[in-house]
Formats: structure tokens, sequence, C-alpha cells
């Protein structure tokens, strides 16, 4: 296994350079920054949008899973033959019916992100369990009533082993070992002389920070529809990375890649937690295939907290080396993050928690370790912002302190510490455009931070926060070539309109709607004009999923390249029609003409029509794929350009803390984002006001409780609450302040996950700032920002007392 | 088992549920009204939410039986005719949408506000929708198409 390309020839990189003189230029653009809807709006307002749930075919079985009672236990003996004897059941599934090739979400990837066990999970467990909510058993009936009913009359004989449940503890010699290792993924990185900057600088400051594990919350919970039928295996799957689902559902269902059919339903929601590839679509795959029919399995939302993934709760000590001018030196990190009972995307948070924090600021010299734990908790996976939120909330609250320390004004030393266009980065990460100083200056001037800082009343505050992400994450080794591409192929019809196939992965991010606009936008034609395919695996093409902000990027290029690609053929016939230079050639408005004589033109289908006509009926169509380069040798050597952009951003907040309660209310909420070029306004705000949500319930209300026995005791929406319409601010205000990117399309970076990474440190240090308190760890819930108060208080009354007796 | 009729979408169904059905189970399973989602099955998130003589419930929290004698409004009945309700064409237009499996509760429950109340106010529409939770769009846009389409209505009235 382990697909690695070793670099690129040439021809690849500059395979498309001969477009870049027939594409759009801003002052002909007549959908993209004008304001277009989304093509699948019309769907999801009249209930016509089907989800996996939603798919109800003849002879269909449900099925259940039997999960483990104890966070660590070895499995004895399995009786199942109660639950066979049951009316209506049609299969009990056991673990040692697979192949066993486990679950992954990336295949090998070398030093950086190595484990022994990047595809510890099993479909079902055959010899131990490792949470509460392991799955051991999958059963399918007639309807659901039956299958739970069988789930528990299947008995499981365990020997419980010694759990353990802290990171920290997990890592001590001794400790109960829950794969080959506890050490699930560590990654280090040392670049410049930390030795030799610490020694010479003025001051260090170190600070101790902490954050707690939130859920996705997706509110389509985790479903999958499985159909053995016309010699393959259908699913349909609420994903975000059906390609890499593909290729683990073959590995663990013993089929070649081929007889795997990934049906693509519309997605309510994934955040991340939807990256992974579950055992539900293996258990429902292998029930269909026994059964010879149709199986739906849907998890109950109590299912979809415990047996899913949380973000990474992260511990971090931090040293910084300054000098007394607020010049940052270097940064010593040493962070361990809770991994939870397995790896799946989770491996890759030790390695981007450390590149993270090589932005947004110039720190020359670093010296970093992460090191993920595996511990006895439901595992640790992507979430939005993968790390990002937990790294930039140490980060910049330790920029904070030390702005305090040094009597700089906050944004002062952020400037003088901020990445500039051109930078490149200790990991190699290269910066083609960044306005991040602009974002500080927006937010700042329009939240009034200069003004309001030191002038506010005991009890209100402001404070800021600030981050960089990556656009375009790109993952370059699994056992299918070209991973981390995106291709799209648009069709020309003489009927006049153009078709796009794409296997882009849609989970309501919009990522349809804005290859389709750019389509458009090349063409000259309406959004109306476009049909849009969403291939499925068997009829699309390879994309490889939606994660690290690359689905405007890598989509939106490959999108533009394919009607790039098919207006350079139709333009090929015209120039010499018409005796022009292809420069000349403009498609606009629904037509294709001369841009030095207008009036010499063509409606469009009526130009696809002729030049088919003329080739013998040669049918136009344009492909375009898009990689990104530069990540060869990133995971082998931890350095390299991992990305093709990165974004920028600040956040702004106006606090009002009710110190009675200790409850916070937002007043103001400013968010300031380098997206580089905006290509639909209202759904890039919609990006932001969602991370802002997601953001107030990572601060503020939302935690996953644990009892001693590492069960998950808030499963539900009443008991694990995220902001409703009512505990938002009602006042939240996004500001683009934005350098195109030479590698987006039309210049566009990432906005929708980024935008998580300030609003952390941004909302905890208004707390602070009304509080006179020092909050480092999350979530500020109303009791401990209350019990903190109380202590405040009585510590002031102390200090009053003394300075009476005195 | 029970015999029940009542008026969904404006038709007069007939049916025989069992006596634990829900409503919701009853609504996507056997009349192929699947626009009204799961998202908890436990009354919390409001995905499910359907209009029972003009007033907003949680299909999941109601039996099947209960349907019995009354007025039933799905999110495939909103449309007015072949047109759009100006709720849904604000939520297109606004873009109060974005993985659209809470959308078809939130316009149910914006549609009752909007008949009991033309002229609501911000918090009004944020007390009317808290119940419904959205995870992606941060509520905002949800709001203003609310709003938009009050204008709209008034407009019409």
């Amino acid at each position: 296994m382990g697909f690695m390309m070793e670099g690129r020839p040439e021809q690849v990189r500059t395979h498309y350079n001969y477009l870049e003189k027939i594409y759009k230029k801003p002052e002909d653009f007549e959908i993209i920054g004008k304001g277009y809807t989304r093509i699948d709006a019309a769907d999801k307002v009249t209930g016509r949008a089907k989800y996996t749930d939603d798919i109800y075919l003849p002879g269909m079985l449900y099925a259940k899973f039997k999960r483990s009672p104890y966070a660590h236990a070895k499995i004895l003996n399995i009786d199942i033959s109660k639950a066979q004897a049951l009316p209506g059941v049609k299969y009990v599934l056991l673990g040692k019916e697979f192949p066993n090739a486990g679950l992954g979400t990336y295949a090998e990837l070398d030093t950086a992100m190595a484990s022994e066990d990047f595809a510890d999970k099993k479909p079902l467990c055959v010899d131990k369990v490792c949470f509460i909510g392991d799955e051991v058993a999958c059963v399918a009936a007639l309807d659901e009533a039956t299958a739970d009913l069988a789930v528990d009359l299947i008995e499981v004989e365990y020997e419980p082993l010694e759990p353990v449940f802290d990171p920290h503890e997990a890592l001590k010699p001794g400790a109960p070992l829950i794969h080959s290792n506890n050490v699930s993924t560590r990654n280090v990185v040392v670049e410049g002389d930390v030795e030799k900057a610490f020694a010479e600088a003025d001051y260090t400051y170190s600070g101790h920070y902490t954050t707690h594990p939130i859920y996705h919350c997706a509110l389509e919970p985790h479903a999958c529809v499985a159909s053995w039928e016309e010699d393959e295996l259908k699913i349909w799957l609420s994903s975000q990375c059906f390609f890499v689902a593909r290729h683990w559902i073959a590995e663990n269902l013993g089929l070649p890649v081929e007889k795997v059919r990934m049906m693509k339903p519309y997605v309510g929601g994934g955040f991340g937690g939807k990256v992974d590839t579950y055992p539900n679509e293996m258990c429902a795959g292998m029930l269909s295939m026994k059964t010879g029919r149709p199986v739906k399995l849907v998890l109950s939302r109590e299912e979809s907290f415990f047996a899913t993934k949380v973000r990474h709760p992260f511990d971090f000590d931090l040293k910084y080396a300054f000098n007394k001018d607020g010049k940052i030196i270097a940064n010593r990190t040493r962070s361990v993050s809770n991994g939870g009972a397995y790896g799946g995307s989770g491996l890759a948070t030790a390695f981007l928690s450390n590149m993270f924090a090589t932005l947004p600021y110039e720190i020359d010299n670093v010296d970093m370790e992460c090191i993920r734990a595996t511990t006895n908790l439901p595992g640790g996976g992507a979430m939005r912002g993968y790390s990002s939120a937990q790294v930039h909330f140490a980060h910049e609250l330790q920029m904070d302190a030390i702005a305090a320390k040094l009597n700089i004004d906050p944004i002062e030393l952020r400037k003088i510490n901020a990445i500039h266009t051109g930078y490149v980065g200790p990991m190699g990460l290269k910066i083609d455009s960044c306005a991040f100083t602009e974002t500080m200056e927006k937010t700042a001037a329009e939240l009034k931070y200069e003004e309001l800082k030191d002038t506010l009343p005991e009890g209100c505050g402001v404070g800021i926060g600030s981050s960089g992400f990556c656009s375009g994450e790109s993952h370059p080794q699994l056992d299918e070539p070209a991973y981390n591409t995106v291709n799209i192929l648009v069709r020309l019809h003489h009927e006049g309109y153009a078709t796009i196939y794409s296997g882009v992965n849609e989970i309501g991010q919009g990522s349809r709607t804005v290859v389709s606009a750019i389509v458009a936008e090349e063409l000259g034609l309406s959004m109306d004009q476009i049909r849009y395919i969403d291939s499925d695996s068997t009829t699309g093409f390879w994309d490889s999923g939606a994660f690290g902000s690359r689905c405007t990027l890598f989509a939106g290029n490959a999108a533009r390249r394919a009607a790039g690609n098919a207006k350079y053929k139709l333009f090929e016939f015209y120039e010499k029609q018409w005796n022009c230079d292809i420069e000349d050639l403009m498609m606009k408005g629904g037509r294709i003409y001369r841009k030095s004589n207008p009036e010499i033109g063509l409606s469009f289908g009526e130009a696809v029509f002729r030049c088919e006509q003329e080739q013998v009926a040669l049918q136009i169509f344009g492909e375009g794929t898009f990689a990104h380069d530069d990540t060869e040798n990133f995971y082998s050597q931890n350095h390299g350009n991992q990305n093709p952009a990165y974004s920028f951003s600040t956040c702004g907040a106006k606090v009002n803390v009710d110190e009675e309660t200790g409850l916070v209310d937002i007043e103001d909420f400013i968010f300031s984002h380098d997206c580089g070029m905006p290509l639909n306004l209202r759904a890039v705000e919609g990006q932001i006001e969602g991370s802002a949500q997601l953001s107030v319930g990572y601060v503020f209300y939302e935690e996953p409780k644990y009892d001693k026995n590492g069960k998950l005791m808030n499963p539900s929406f009443r008991d694990y609450r995220f902001p409703t319409a009512l505990d938002m601010p009602d006042k939240l205000t996004s500001y683009f302040v934005c350098e195109k990117d030479p590698h987006g399309p039309y210049g566009a970076k990432e906005a929708g996950e980024g935008s998580t990474g300030p609003i952390g440190p941004a909302l905890t240090s208004a707390v602070n700032n009304a509080t006179g308190l020092h909050f480092t760890d999350l979530p500020l819930t109303p009791e401990k920002i209350w019990r903190a108060i109380k202590e405040r208080d009585a510590g002031r009354k102390k200090d009053t007392e003394k300075e009476t007796k005195e | 088992m029970q015999n029940i009729s009542f008026t969904l979408n404006g038709d007069h169904v007939e049916a025989t549920v069992k006596d634990n059905c829900s409503m919701l189970d009853f609504l996507r399973r056997d009349m192929g009204l699947t626009g009204t989602k799961k998202g908890c099955g436990e009354g919390e998130c409001g995905a499910c939410t359907i209009m029972m003589n003009g007033d907003p419930v949680n299909a999941c929290l109601m039996l099947a039986a209960e349907a019995d004698g009354q007025d039933i409004v799905t999110i495939e009945g909103i449309k007015l005719g072949a047109t759009l309700h100006p709720v849904q064409q604000k939520f297109i237009e606004k873009w109060g949408l974005q993985c659209g499996f809470c959308t078809p509760g939130m316009i149910i429950s914006a549609v009752s506000l909007l008949k009991e109340n033309p002229h609501p106010t911000e918090h009004e529409i944020r007390d009317a929708i808290a119940g419904n939770l959205c995870r992606c769009t941060g509520y905002v846009k949800i709001v203003e198409a609310i709003s938009a389409a009050a204008d709209v209505l008034q407009e019409e009235v």
C-alpha cells in the first residue's frame, strides 16, 4: 500500500498556462462577485432534496449496532444465537466476517504522521473494545424495532481491562496499552536556532493553555444505505469524502474498488465529522451482500454523539522568547492532545497543530513537539478549522499576555510580528497573498478597540484574536493515483447550455454552486444554462473530499480550466472562421463574439452547433484538473509548502459579563477576513456566520461530560446545548479585506474554516478585559466565570483589609 | 392499530396506523413525505417541525394517531399552488440555508410565525425559530430571510 509521487514533470505544472489569455477578466464578469443564488436552494426549501435517510428502497432492511458498555475490555465470547432466532432478523454480523483491513482515512503517511495504527479501527471489534460505544456486532432486520430487540439479545462476554482516559496518564510508562503504543502520532518541528534565540532574547514568557473537546453536531445524523445490485455495491452515504470512503469500503469488504459505487445524496452538514469512514458503511455494505437486500443504517442522535469523533482537546505549554521592541524571536511548544481510542482523520492533528502555529506571525526559530495520545474515550478527528482553533486560542492569548508584560498595545504587538506577502515560514509555507495586517486594522477600527479597551466599566470588555489557515490542504498518498486532485469535465451543447460532470463533495458549503458559477462565467452563460451532474464514483471523477478548505480553490480552479479548455476549442474554430486573434474573442451574455467588433458573433448554441457541424459532429468537451504540486516531500520531511494559499483573519468582540450569573452577552462581533477575492459575498458571509455559531458554542456553551467509566453523559441536544437563534449575538458583521491570491480561481481563497480560528481567543480576551481575570482554559462556562469572579472579589476584599490594617 | 382520517397538505387521507407509530415516521415512511427531517427524534432540534391547524409542532413527539381529524401541513404543502411561498423565495434569495437539513422545519416555523404575527421584530423572529437548531448558518441569513418575507407578505395584503 502507498503510492508515492516523486515530483511532477514540469509540463503537468504548466499544462493549463495556455488558457490564461482567454480567461475572463474582472471587467467582463457577469456572475463572479455579482451575486447569484445556490443551485440547490429550490430543492432544499421545498423538501425535495433527498438525503441518505430519505432513500427508501423496496425490500429494504434496517441495521443496528451492538456496542460495548466498557471503555476497555477483552471480548471473550459473543453469543448471537438468540438474536438470530428472533423472527424478522435477517442477519447478525460479526467482525470476523470482514477481511479486517481496518478503517483509515489516510494511508501510509511517512514519518510526519506515521502510526502503526493508522487503520486501527476495525469495522467490528474482534478481540477487544476500546471505548464505550465501540461496535461489536450489527443486526439487519425487517424494521428498526426488531433490530433493536435483536441487539439486546446478543450476549457478549467481556474481561474488563484497566482503562485510561487522561492523555498524560496514557503516555506514562506502565499505562494500560490500548493498541501497540499509546503514542498515536508525534510530530516534531525544529527550525532555526532556538537555543541561541532564547539565550539572546530580552525576555521570555511561558503560558499554559487548555482546550476541551466538542462535537460536530451536523443536523443530519450519520447515515448509510447500501444495496448490492447489478453486480456492484451501491452506497449512499452522508460523507465529506466519497472517494476515500469507497477505497476503504472496498478494502474492508474484500471487493475490487470498481465494484463499489458511491452514490451522492445531499449531505446535511459535516464540519469534519464526516471526513472519516465509519463502521456504519462497512456493516451496511456487508449486510446487503450477505442478505441480497438493501440495508439502511442511520445513527440515532445519541450515537451521532458518542460513536463519532470530537474536536481534539489540547494542552499547550508555550514559551516565547522576545525582545523589548515586541519582536518575537522563538517559540518553544510542547503540546499533548487526547486522541481517544482510534486514529483515522485524527492522525493529522499533531502535524497540523505544529503547522498552524507557524501562522500568522513571523517566528523563525521554532522547537515544537506535539503528541497525540491514545486513550479510551471516543476518538478525536477532523473538525472545522482542524487544530487551528486550538492552536490559535493558545497563541493569541499568549500574545495578549506578552503585550501586557511589555505594555505594548495588543494590536501593535501583532503588527510587529505579522506575516506579509512573500514570507516563507519556518516549515516552508509560502505566503503569496496576505492582508493580515489590514484585517487587524479593519477589526480594530470597526470595534473601536483602541478607544474601548481601557475605558469600559468593569463587566464590559473588548478583545481581539487573529489566525491564519490553509486554503486547499492536500494529502499526497493513498492507493489511488493523484490523490490530491480535483477533476472536472464540461460539455457544451448546441441546444444552448453546458453540463458539468464533477465529483466535488457538496456538504452544504456550496461547492456545486461555486463550480457552476465559474463555468457559467467563463462560458458567458447564465446559471440557468448550466446543468450540474453530481457524479457518482462510477460516472464521475476523483475528488479527495471536502476538507482542509480545498473546494473553492481546487474545484474552482479545475472548473475554470475545464470551462477554459472547452472555450479554447470553440475559440480555435472561430479565430479561423472570423480570421481574428484568439484574444479578440469573448463569451458573454449568451454569445460568442469579437471584442473589436461585437456585431460579428453568434449565440452560444448556434456557435456550438456550427462548430460541431463543420467538424463532423465533434462534441465539445473541456477537461480541467487541479493539483497542488509543492507537497511531494511535505509528509516525509515535515517541510514544504503544504497548501497553495493561506487565509488570514481577525475577530473582535465586545462583551458584557453578568457578574451575578457568569453569563456573557456578546454586544458586538466584528470579523475581518482575507479570503482573497470573494466570489459571492453572501456565501462567504454565511461561512463566517456559521463559524461564529460554532465558535460561540465552543467557548461558552458546549462541553461533553464523561463519567468515571468513560461514558458520555450528555449525548443529546437537550444536555449538550449549542447556540440557538436567541443565543447568538444580534450584531455580527463581516468585512472582507482581501488580497487576491495568485493560486486561487480569480484570486479566491478559503472562507469557511480559518474563520473558526480567531473567534475563541477574541471572545476569551474580551471576557478577560471585562473581568480583569486571565482565563486560559476553555470552555468559559457561566459557572467557571462566576467562580473566578467570586475568587477575584474575595482576593480584593482581603487586599482592602490588608491595606486598612497597614 | 387505529384508523385515522385527516387533511394532509390539502388532501383528505385515511389510514390505519400502529398505536406507537410517530407522526414523523408515518409521514416519511408511509406517506413518502421525506421533506420533514429526523435530526434527533427527541423534540430538541426542530428539523421535523410540521404545522397542525396552523401551529408548529414536532412530528417526532406526536403520534400518527393524534393526526385524526386535524389539518396537517408539511414542507411539501407550503407552496402556494405552483409558486413558492414568499418565505421559501426569500430563503433562496438571502442564502438562508446551507446544508438544508434544518430548512424545512425552519420554514414551517417561519410561516407559522408570520400567520400569527405579520410584523415580527427581529427578537420575535429569533424567538420563533429558537426551537429549530442550525449548525451551518449562524441564523443571520435565516432571520434576514424571514424578515424580508414578512415585508413581501405585507405588500401583498
